[in-house]
């Protein structure tokens, strides 16, 4: 069916969260960085489920302070055996039992790096023009992927909450489904202001769709 | 005697072997999970997470490999 009508403010939405070609590359918070936590429009990121044609409007990880904890743990961890040196704690047993002992905890230092790094980097949320999905690398054997189509949603909101998410400007983002539906949590994401500006936009763009009847 | 064989470092030994053999397995987890979310969502950065879960699955062999010959 040909379109009609297309209101002014219709156009601008799509504009500016689908731009085409370069002119996305000058969008603030583009970025190529494969580890940037906040990415407008991404330019190599797909997902498994996404559909032909549909494009990734905004590409989300925790926001990289979260990573200090887990980071400092490790360091002060791996140093542990030099600091303890002078508490024989393994004394009595043989020294080679003492050389795979001292191996054996560096290798549960690094299960505890690589797991805290892998969450991080794989727990990933994803707004498409036509739905929202969070991926939580809950641990190495738990993952789950959570989906609502945008027309589902609601509303949404976002917290900044303590005194590290003021100075770094990250909080949570909560999208309210329609119905049974779970909300869908978008936790210690940068600029959440920004995020659910984005969302609710869509939104506004989906229920113009809708209008109009050019619904996928 | 038997006793004079099975010594209690020799418990020991099989003690850090099979809790090292439960971490070869643990670390084979890694690098099949790494695989499969590298097939779920792709950002352009799958080929170094790959070669860190390799390493680190190498690593656990190494060290097996090493407490076996040691021990």
């Amino acid at each position: 069916m040909p379109e009609v009508y297309t209101s002014n403010k219709d156009k601008n939405i799509k504009q500016e969260l689908t731009p085409s070609g370069e002119v996305r590359h000058h969008l603030p918070g583009h970025t190529h960085n494969p580890l940037g936590a906040y990415c407008f429009r991404p330019d190599n990121v797909t997902f498994e489920t996404q559909d032909q044609g549909e494009k990734i409007v905004l590409f989300l990880r925790q926001h990289p302070i979260v990573n200090l904890p887990w980071i400092a743990l490790t360091i002060l961890l791996f140093f542990a055996p030099a600091i303890l040196i002078n508490f024989p704690l393994l004394s009595f047993l043989p020294a080679n039992f003492q050389f795979i002992a001292h191996l054996i905890w560096y290798l549960l230092v690094a299960a505890y790096a690589v797991e805290s790094a892998l969450a991080w980097f794989f727990n990933v949320y994803i707004v498409t023009d036509e739905r929202v999905v969070d991926v939580d690398f809950i641990n190495l054997l738990h993952r789950e992927i959570t989906e609502a189509k945008i027309d589902n949603i609601q509303d949404t909101h976002h917290a900044v909450g303590g005194v590290l998410r003021t100075i770094f400007n990250f909080g949570d983002v909560i999208i309210q489904t329609a119905g049974t539906a779970q909300n869908i949590e978008f936790e210690r994401v940068p600029n959440p202001a920004s995020v659910s500006r984005v969302v609710q936009e869509l939104r506004l763009e989906e229920e113009q769709e809708k209008i109009e009847g050019r619904v996928r | 005697m038997i006793l004079d064989i099975i010594n209690i470092w020799f418990i020991v030994k099989l003690l850090f072997l099979f809790a090292l053999a439960i971490y070869l397995i643990f670390a084979s987890v890694v690098v099949r999970q790494v695989y499969l979310m590298t097939e779920t969502v792709k950002v352009g950065f799958e080929f170094p997470v790959r070669i860190i879960a390799w390493v680190y699955l190498f690593g656990a062999i190494s060290v097996f490999l090493i407490a076996l010959f040691t021990l």
